[in-house]
């Protein structure tokens, strides 16, 4: 289980020069299992509607809740992957993972069963005692994703989990990310900037307006996905080659154009 | 050898060369202002084998390391937490503030008279001056080190549901940890320093009463073997605690030797 629901989300910042209207009248529904990316222009607030999710933030008017029940607190049932990874740097690769596992009170041995399925699964194995310095940028994210996907979430947050890789890298974990999550669907809110890795990862993509931020369009992807078989395709750039993908691509950044014409002028 | 060991022990060897030039065989220094190599040797044999000012060298320097100990103690573990709970809780802050911006300016040394007054000339009244002295460091840097915490890493223990107790030793002190460290630096500097005023005026032994009655009987030999006496055992402490920390901070530094 794990349905999200925005219903009339409104954020306002007051500061001494008034208020700024940062979110209006947000309506969005993630089905349970599905993986919805979210893309703006920045500053539309996409993160402040992840962070909703999460409990870290709560809006000013309406309601964010899963499953029916009004989000009020963070809890490692909406497990979140930060952009800056947020590893403990004092604390080993395991250590890490562990952690949420602990203080849910999993058992040892379910807890070393868990750790190790999830560090072979995402090529972490021979890192398991080391320190996130010690690993580069990608491995760090890995296992950001990897502490978030052992807890069994029934919702996974993502705030532009690759935003901080390098495009090589980013490539290998977003091709690594399908595979996760095809095989072990999630519901999923992907908040990212890049239009490519929205179509090549959700099933539908929300795109999102400027100040205040609301939801502008919402794309189906997964029926063209599934109708063009892109997931025979294992390579990102062959998907991205197909005329399909592209339609939708070049779509979704016209969306935005139409944003950013209206910020400039 | 490093070069740089071999420099620094020459350089050493010099002054000491120099110290035995212009007191013993020139004595371009008189031996009433700055005693002489041998003089102090003297003293110190003395101080070791019969004693002066009521005990000799390692009764005086426990008395010190002792004194000091307790009130850097006591100083760490009130500072430590009240910094913490400061940086952690904005309500916390504002109540206990201005309490402590009018406290801090305040020379440690200048409690001395009231803490005579209020506890007399035993150890209490050190060790409540040494605990003022320490106090402000700790609450200082732990403070900071609370602020300096990664808000997202607080977010992510959240995420994780991290019990409090949990949160409080596993994220918490270790993420402070290292602005922890230099606060407990600073203090036990202070307590030093404010160890040997304390004992100046007024104790029955300790070292700074080896300096105190030194001075009262003209007898600068003896006020050198003080002096070199409080030197190492604060050399010493401040050693050990660096022991400690890198211990403890050993993630810390191989990450910054890395950036």
């Amino acid at each position: 289980m794990g349905a999200i629901r925005f219903d009339n989300v409104g954020r306002v910042y007051g500061g001494k020069q008034g208020s700024v209207e940062a979110l209006k009248g947000v309506h969005l529904d993630i089905a349970d299992k599905e993986f919805m990316a979210v893309v703006g222009p920045s500053g539309c607030g996409k993160t402040t509607c992840l962070r909703f999710v999460a409990g870290f933030d709560q809006p000013t008017s309406g309601t964010v809740s899963v499953d029916d029940v009004r989000v009020t607190s963070p809890g490692p049932d909406r497990a979140v992957v930060f952009q800056q990874f947020a590893l403990m740097p004092w604390k080993t690769v395991r250590g890490n993972i562990e952690l949420g596992l602990r203080n849910n009170g999993v058992a040892r041995a379910e807890r070393d069963d868990r750790i190790g399925r999830i560090l072979a699964l995402m090529n972490l194995t021979s890192y398991a005692d080391a320190f996130p310095h010690q690993l580069s940028g990608g491995m760090q994210q890995r296992v950001s994703i990897a502490r978030a996907y052992v807890l069994d979430p029934d919702v996974l947050l993502m705030d532009e989990p690759f935003g901080a890789l390098d495009a090589q890298t980013r490539v290998v974990m977003q091709e690594e990310l399908v595979r996760l999550a095809r095989r072990n669907p999630r519901t999923v809110m992907f908040i990212t900037h890049a239009v490519e890795e929205a179509v090549y990862l959700a099933d539908r993509v929300a795109v999102m307006t400027r100040q205040p931020g609301r939801i502008k369009e919402i794309l189906d992807i997964r029926s063209v996905r599934e109708a063009e078989r892109w997931d025979e395709h294992e390579k990102i750039e062959d998907v991205m080659d197909l005329e399909s993908f592209v339609h939708l691509r070049t779509q979704i950044w016209r969306s935005l154009r139409q944003e950013k014409a209206m910020e400039i002028a | 050898m490093s070069r740089k060991t071999v420099i620094g022990s020459a350089t050493i060897f010099v002054v000491i060369a120099l110290w035995f030039l212009l007191t013993s065989v020139t004595q371009v220094i008189s031996p009433g202002r700055f005693p002489s190599p041998s003089d102090t040797w003297l003293a110190f044999v003395q101080i070791t084998g019969s004693g002066y000012a009521n005990g000799v060298l390692t009764e005086h320097i426990l008395r010190s390391v002792m004194l000091v100990t307790l009130g850097f103690l006591v100083a760490v573990c009130t500072g430590v937490p009240l910094g913490l709970l400061m940086g952690w809780s904005r309500r916390a802050e504002a109540l206990i503030n201005p309490v402590f911006l009018i406290i801090r300016p305040i020379p440690p040394l200048a409690w001395i008279p009231l803490a005579i007054l209020w506890l007399g000339l035993g150890d209490m009244a050190k060790i409540m001056v040494i605990w003022f002295a320490a106090f402000v460091p700790s609450v200082i840097n732990a403070y900071a080190g609370m602020r300096s915490l990664d808000r997202t890493l607080i977010e992510a223990a959240q995420m994780l549901g991290t019990p409090m107790l949990t949160f409080v030793r596993e994220i918490l002190l270790p993420g402070a940890s290292p602005m922890i460290f230099t606060g407990l630096r600073l203090s036990l500097q202070a307590s030093w320093t404010t160890l040997v005023a304390a004992e100046l005026v007024g104790a029955m032994t300790g070292l700074g009463r080896v300096l105190n009655a030194a001075q009262q009987d003209l007898y600068p030999g003896m006020i050198l073997v003080g002096m070199i006496a409080v030197t190492l055992c604060g050399w010493l402490m401040t050693v050990a605690l660096g022991m400690a920390e890198r211990r403890a901070l050993a993630w810390n530094t191989a990450a910054k030797a890395l950036n």
